[in-house]
C-alpha cells in the first residue's frame, strides 16, 4: 500500500506541476465559453439580414407577408414585393437569384376559393432557419387575411395571430419548477463534453506515461522494488486524482462565476442552468468508473507498444463509443426513455456518456442507473484482469509492437 | 555461513524456447560474483528471476537464507541492463523517491543521496531534471538510486555497457569498495577482461545451462598453461618446433599456443639455441580464452 501511495504520489506531482495540466485547466473551459457563444450567436442570427423577395398573384397577402417577416427583428430581413405576379416575373427573380441581387424568392398563388400553394427558391438548398421563418410568416398572413375576409378588423386579426412563446417547467420530485429546455440542453451538453473530454485525455495521460516509463526503461528499476500490479494502481490512483483536481477547479471557478455580476445578466429566465446535487455525485460515478474503464485498456495497450506513436493507433478504439454517444446526443435529449436510449446508456463504453445525457433531460428510472454502473464495474474488472497480465509481461518486452496472438498467449501465463 | 544468494536447479522456458535450465548456484558475502556468457545465453532471465520480476517454473530461489519474499527486495541493490529514470523528475526527487519505495525515511534518503552525490561529484546536479543531464551524469545517478538504501546484496545487469571510461573506473572502484564493506556482489556481463581482474568467483552459462562455475583460482586452474608470450632477437625458425600448435610473431614479440601435452621446456631450449631469448612466460589461460573454448566459437560477444 505505502508503495501504490508513493508511486500515486508520484505521478501526480509531476502530472500537476507540468505545463500541459496549467495550460488545459485555463484553455478548455475558455475554448468552452467560445465554442457555445459562437453556436448560440450563429443560431441566432442564422439566416438573419437576407434580401428575399416575395411575389403573388394577390397584392394584399404579399403586403401582409412582407409585413409579417418584417417584425422579426432578429432576422433583419430585406423584402422586395411584386404583385401580382405574371409568370414571365418567374423568370426575372431565377435570374436576380442566380445573379446574386437577391437570396431567394417565394412564390404564392392563391385561387378564386383562397387555396394557396407556396414555392420558396433559394441559392442554398439547406437554409433551415430561413425556411421555418417563412413558414410561419405564410401561415399567419394566410389567417390574417382569412380573418379580415370574415368581417374581423385587421387589428383584431393582427393580435390574434401574435403568437405566443411557450414557458417551459419541468416537473422535479412531484414539483413543477421552472426550467429552460435550452439550459438544460447546454448543462447536459458541457457536462457530457467535460465528462469525455476528461475520461478520455486522463485515460490517454495513463497509457502515454505507461509509454514514456517503458522507453525511458525505468520499469525494470521499479520492478525490483514493486509489483506490476501496485505500479499500475499507483499509476491509476495519482492520475485520477489529477483529473479530479482539474474538475474541482473548474467546478469551484464556476461556482464563483454563477455569483458574478456577469452571470446574473447572463441567467435570464429564458436560459437557466440547474445542476442538482445527485447529478454532480453522479458525475463524479461516471467520471471515476469511465475513467477506470478506459486507463485501464490504455495502460494495457501501451504495455504493447513500444512508442506514443503506436498507441495512438489504438485512439479510434475509444472514439468509436464517443462518435456512437454524440451522435445520439439530440435523439437522447429528446427521447430519454427510448429503447435505444436506454440500451446505448447500458452499454458499458457508452454509459457514462450517453447515462448522463439522460439524466440531464430527465431523471431514469433508479434500477437503470444501478444497472449501468453495475456494468461498468464488471467491465472495469474484464478490463483490469485483461490489461494487467498483459502490462506485467508486456512492459518488459522490447522490440517490437506485440501482436494479437501474442497477447493473447500472455493472458495465459499466470 | 549462510549464503546471499542460493539458486537450486531453476529453470525457466518462454514458448518453445528454454531460457534457463538447471542452474545451481551460491553467492557468499563479501564475494564478487561474475555472470558470465554470451548475448541471449540467459544470463538476464536468471537475474530476473533471483529478484522475483519472474518466476522460475521449478527450483527455488533462496535470498539471505530463506526462500524468496519480496520483502527481502528491500536489501538488494538492482541496477538492470535497460536502465532509465524519469526524465522529468529533478534528481533530487528521485533519488528520494527510490530510496522511499525502498523502505527509506524521506529525510534519511536525502541525506544519503545528499552525500552520494558529493561522493560521485554531481552535488551541483541535484535541483535540475534529469533529461537535462549528460549521459555520464545520468549514469551516475543510476548507480546511486542502486545502492541508496545500503543494499546487501548488490546486483548489476551488463553495469559497464554503454559506460564511459571515467566511469566505468568508478563504477569498478565503488564495487571493490563495497566487496571490502562484506556486501555480495553479481553483476553479469560478456567483458571479460573485468571478471578477470574483479571477481572471487565466475558462473558461465551457455544456452541456458551453466557449462562452467568454481572460484576464478580453481576455474583456472582446470585448464592447462600451454599458453606462452616471449621476446626474443634473432633466428625465429624454433617458431615451426613441432610442440607448436600455432602462433603469432609481432617481429620479436611472439605468442604461442602449445599442442596438449606438449612440453614447453623443449621448445624454451631450441629457442635458447637459435635466438637471444629475453623473456619467456608459460602464462595461465585467459578468461576469454576459457570462455571461447568452453562456448566455441560461435559467440556474438
Amino acid at each position: 500500500m505505502r508503495e501504490i501511495l508513493l508511486i500515486a504520489k508520484r505521478e501526480y506531482l509531476e502530472q500537476v506541476r507540468g505545463k500541459a495540466f496549467k495550460v488545459t485547466t485555463i484553455l478548455i473551459p475558455v475554448i468552452f465559453a467560445v465554442v457555445i457563444g459562437i453556436s448560440v450567436l450563429a443560431g441566432k442570427y442564422s439566416g438573419s439580414g437576407k434580401h428575399l423577395a416575395v411575389a403573388a398573384n394577390n397584392l394584399t397577402l404579399a403586403e401582409d407577408l412582407r409585413l409579417q417577416l418584417l417584425t422579426d427583428k432578429v432576422a433583419n430581413l430585406n423584402v422586395d414585393v411584386i404583385a401580382p405576379a405574371a409568370d414571365s416575373d418567374r423568370q426575372k427573380l431565377v435570374d436576380e437569384v442566380s445573379q446574386k441581387q437577391i437570396d431567394g424568392f417565394l412564390w404564392l398563388t392563391q385561387d378564386a376559393n383562397g387555396k394557396t400553394a407556396a414555392v420558396y427558391a433559394g441559392r442554398s438548398s439547406g437554409d433551415f432557419s430561413t425556411a421555418s421563418r417563412l413558414d410561419e410568416a405564410v401561415d399567419r398572413a394566410i389567417l390574417q387575411q382569412q380573418l379580415t375576409i370574415h368581417g374581423i378588423t385587421a387589428d383584431d386579426a393582427a393580435g390574434f395571430t401574435k403568437g405566443i412563446k411557450i414557458k417551459t417547467r419541468q416537473v422535479r420530485d412531484g414539483i413543477e419548477v421552472d426550467s429552460s429546455t435550452f439550459g438544460t440542453f447546454i448543462a447536459a451538453y458541457v457536462m457530457a463534453f467535460l465528462l469525455t473530454f476528461t475520461v478520455m485525455m486522463y485515460g490517454m495521460n495513463v497509457g502515454r506515461s505507461v509509454i514514456q516509463e517503458k522507453t525511458s526503461r525505468i520499469f525494470e528499476v521499479m520492478l525490483s522494488t514493486v509489483e506490476p500490479k501496485d505500479m499500475l494502481a499507483g499509476k491509476l490512483i495519482g492520475i485520477g486524482a489529477v483529473g479530479l483536481t482539474q474538475l474541482a477547479i473548474w467546478a469551484f471557478a464556476a461556482a464563483i462565476f454563477s455569483g458574478s455580476a456577469l452571470a446574473a445578466t447572463l441567467m435570464t429566465d429564458n436560459f437557466k442552468v440547474q445542476i442538482s446535487v445527485p447529478q454532480i455525485a453522479l458525475f463524479a460515478v461516471y467520471f471515476l468508473l469511465g475513467y477506470a474503464l478506459y486507463s485501464t485498456l490504455f495502460a494495457g495497450l501501451a504495455a504493447t507498444c513500444e512508442s506514443e506513436q503506436e498507441l495512438q493507433q489504438y485512439a479510434p478504439l475509444a472514439a468509436v463509443p464517443v462518435w456512437l454517444s454524440f451522435s445520439m446526443i439530440t435523439f437522447i435529449m429528446s427521447n430519454p426513455n427510448s429503447f435505444w436510449s436506454v440500451a446505448v446508456s447500458l452499454f458499458p463504453p457508452c454509459a457514462p456518456i450517453a447515462m448522463f445525457l439522460r439524466i440531464a433531460s430527465q431523471f431514469p428510472p433508479i434500477w437503470q442507473i444501478v444497472l449501468s454502473i453495475v456494468l461498468l464495474v464488471g467491465s472495469v474488472y474484464f478490463v483490469i484482469w485483461f490489461s494487467s497480465r498483459i502490462y506485467r509481461i508486456g512492459i518488459l518486452m522490447y522490440g517490437k509492437r506485440a501482436t494479437v496472438p501474442e497477447m493473447l498467449r500472455w493472458l495465459r501465463y499466470s | 555461513m549462510t549464503p546471499v544468494v542460493a539458486l537450486d536447479r531453476i529453470s525457466k522456458s518462454y514458448e518453445s524456447k528454454i531460457a534457463v535450465k538447471d542452474l545451481s548456484l551460491q553467492i557468499d558475502e563479501g564475494i564478487m560474483f561474475g555472470l558470465l556468457g554470451p548475448n541471449g545465453s540467459g544470463k538476464t532471465s536468471t537475474i530476473r528471476m533471483m529478484i522475483g520480476i519472474t518466476m522460475p517454473d521449478s527450483g527455488s530461489v533462496s535470498l539471505f537464507g530463506k526462500p524468496f519474499t519480496r520483502d527481502s527486495l528491500k536489501r538488494v541493490g538492482y541496477l538492470p541492463e535497460e536502465r532509465g529514470l524519469y526524465k522529468k523528475m529533478k534528481v533530487m526527487d528521485q533519488l528520494v523517491f527510490m530510496g522511499e519505495l525502498r523502505g527509506l525515511d524521506p529525510a534519511v534518503a536525502g541525506r544519503r543521496a545528499h552525500d552520494w552525490c558529493e561522493r560521485m561529484q554531481i552535488l551541483e546536479a541535484v535541483g535540475k531534471k534529469t533529461e537535462e543531464l549528460s549521459k555520464g551524469m545520468q549514469q551516475k545517478i543510476q548507480f546511486i538510486t542502486t545502492l541508496l538504501h545500503d543494499p546487501e546484496l548488490v546486483i548489476m545487469d551488463e553495469p559497464f555497457s554503454g559506460l564511459d571510461p571515467v566511469n566505468a573506473t568508478l563504477l569498478q572502484d565503488t564495487l571493490v569498495e563495497l566487496r571490502k564493506a562484506g556486501k555480495a556482489i553479481l553483476f553479469s556481463t560478456h567483458r571479460m577482461d573485468q571478471v578477470e581482474k574483479l571477481c572471487d568467483s565466475i558462473c558461465l552459462i551457455n544456452r541456458g545451462h551453466p557449462v562452467l562455475q568454481g572460484g576464478m583460482r580453481e576455474v583456472k586452474s582446470r585448464y592447462e598453461r600451454n599458453h606462452i608470450v616471449m621476446t626474443y632477437e634473432g633466428d625465429s625458425s624454433f617458431l615451426q618446433h613441432p610442440a607448436i600448435a600455432s602462433f603469432k610473431d609481432y617481429a620479436g614479440q611472439a605468442e604461442i599456443q602449445l599442442k596438449p601435452g606438449a612440453n614447453a621446456q623443449d621448445l624454451l631450449r631450441e629457442a635458447v639455441q637459435k635466438a637471444k631469448v629475453t623473456r619467456f612466460e608459460l602464462v595461465e589461460p585467459s578468461l576469454e580464452e576459457i570462455f571461447i573454448r568452453t562456448v566455441g566459437e560461435k559467440v556474438d560477444a
